[in-house]
């Protein structure tokens, strides 16, 4: 569901004083505008403010969706999280594909792929399919659970700024949902000339994608940063 | 929308990072650290060079070979992106066909040239709908990196592909050109800021 949310600046006016230092007017022009923030694709000043659980706000001038209140955001955040972890180790351990053709049979695992590319001499692309399919996402995962139990805790330590930081700068370098395209279209590329079977990796793979996408999603850029503000304020 | 109020026009520099409004005349978010602006530095300079980069790598992407077949007995096959998928239109596969072309072709040409396009328009204060604008940059952010299928469909094939002498899959250099151009489009993408659209948008709307 979204609601519809209008400027709350349009009714207020500015009563900037010339006689304070910079900083104080400054300070009170925040107070004063009434908005909640800036939407990041237009900077239309918005208020998003008494959002229901499971409700989401969108810009009513570019409509870009600014932000969604779950009332259990760190704990879904935390079980998609923690199962996309697991998933990830499942992943890693067995044969992701085998292929056979003539009598002779070859077999694969997950780190192979960015592995084979280093073995032919290409360390940087192997560097980058590495990072996108499998240490940047495993990065963000391990981060956010650094992150969501605090919050789920009410305890506030600095370095959940850092954190939250490094969650929001590296998710949108994770590529896993590409990755599987790219697996489905090398698979039907190949399937004319040999047979391929799916391992157990590949299956834990696709669900890995999957809690690892749930994840993200739950994990609200605004809310977070909000709850980050008010644990620390509660100090 | 006129008299829309925005966060610059109050003073306040909203952080790239966490949201949180701030005096524009800080260096710094006070909540989480990052650079604070009003709009991303040189916005538009950096998009383009960022874009021009990408063209270059664009060239050998094509030019090169993306990766080697070898089946015994027979030469070395090698085949370029778009070689690659004119070879699975004669062996039939239409629709994996089509998913490469799109996301290979369409998808990081397309990309290109409506970065440049939104550069154009911003720097030229065109009419086209602000609106609409805002919405082609945010289909172009987001399908960005779905160009990186091309380059793992390789990865995947060369470590499952390599039988002895009976079949051997190798990549070629076109997927670390390819790889490049999509990683710089990103960049760039991430470099423009779509504000600017609006900025202009109601500085038309102020003169008219």
């Amino acid at each position: 569901m979204s609601t519809s949310i209008s400027t709350a600046t349009s009714t207020r006016t500015r009563k900037a004083s010339g006689s304070t230092t910079p900083e104080d007017s400054a300070a009170r022009r925040v107070d004063e505008t009434g908005a909640d923030l800036a939407c990041p694709g237009c900077d239309l000043l918005v208020n998003v403010a008494g959002l229901h659980d499971g409700e989401s706000a969108a810009c009513p001038r570019c409509g870009h969706t600014l932000t969604r209140y779950r009332a259990d955001a760190s704990s879904r955040t935390l079980a998609f999280t923690v199962a996309a972890l697991i998933l990830l180790v499942i992943a890693n351990s067995f044969s992701f594909l085998s292929f056979s053709a003539g009598g002779l049979e070859n077999q694969m695992t997950l780190g192979q792929t960015p592995g084979t590319l280093f073995e032919y001499g290409m360390p940087s692309a192997a560097f980058i399919v590495g990072a996108f399919i499998i240490f940047i996402p495993a990065g963000v995962l391990v981060m956010m659970v650094g992150l969501c139990i605090p919050l789920l805790q009410q305890r506030y330590y600095p370095w959940l700024r850092t954190l939250a930081k490094g969650i929001f700068l590296a998710q949108n370098w994770a590529m896993v949902e590409v990755f599987i395209i790219g697996v489905i279209v090398a698979l039907v590329k190949i399937a004319a000339m040999a047979t391929v079977y799916l391992g157990v990796s590949f299956w834990a793979y696709v669900a890995f994608a999957i809690c690892f996408t749930l994840a993200v999603a739950s994990l609200d850029r605004y809310q977070c940063w909000q709850q980050i503000e008010a644990l620390e304020s509660m100090q | 929308m006129s008299n829309a109020h925005t966060a610059a026009a109050v003073g306040l520099a909203s952080c790239h990072l966490c949201c949180k409004l701030s005096p524009a005349h800080l260096q710094h978010c006070p909540r989480c650290g990052s650079r604070l602006h009003l709009r991303t530095e040189e916005s538009l300079q950096r998009t383009l060079a960022l874009l021009v980069t990408a063209c270059v790598l664009y060239i050998p992407a094509n030019l090169y070979p993306i990766m080697y077949t070898e089946h015994l007995g027979a030469p070395t096959e090698a085949s370029t992106i778009l070689g690659g998928i004119l070879l699975l239109i004669e062996l039939g596969s239409i629709p994996i066909a089509l998913v490469i072309f799109l996301f290979s072709v369409i998808v990081p040409s397309g990309k290109l040239m409506v970065l440049f396009y939104l550069c154009w328009s911003v720097h030229n204060h065109q009419v086209m709908d602000a609106k609409q604008r805002s919405q082609i940059y945010r289909v172009t952010e987001f399908i960005g990196k779905w160009s990186m299928i091309d380059v793992f469909v390789v990865a995947i094939l060369a470590a499952l592909v390599h039988l002895g002498d009976l079949m051997v899959i190798r990549p070629g250099v076109a997927a670390i050109s390819f790889a490049g151009v999509v990683i710089v489009t990103m960049i760039a993408a991430e470099c423009f800021d779509s504000r600017l659209i609006w900025d202009n948008a109601e500085q038309d709307q102020r003169e008219h």
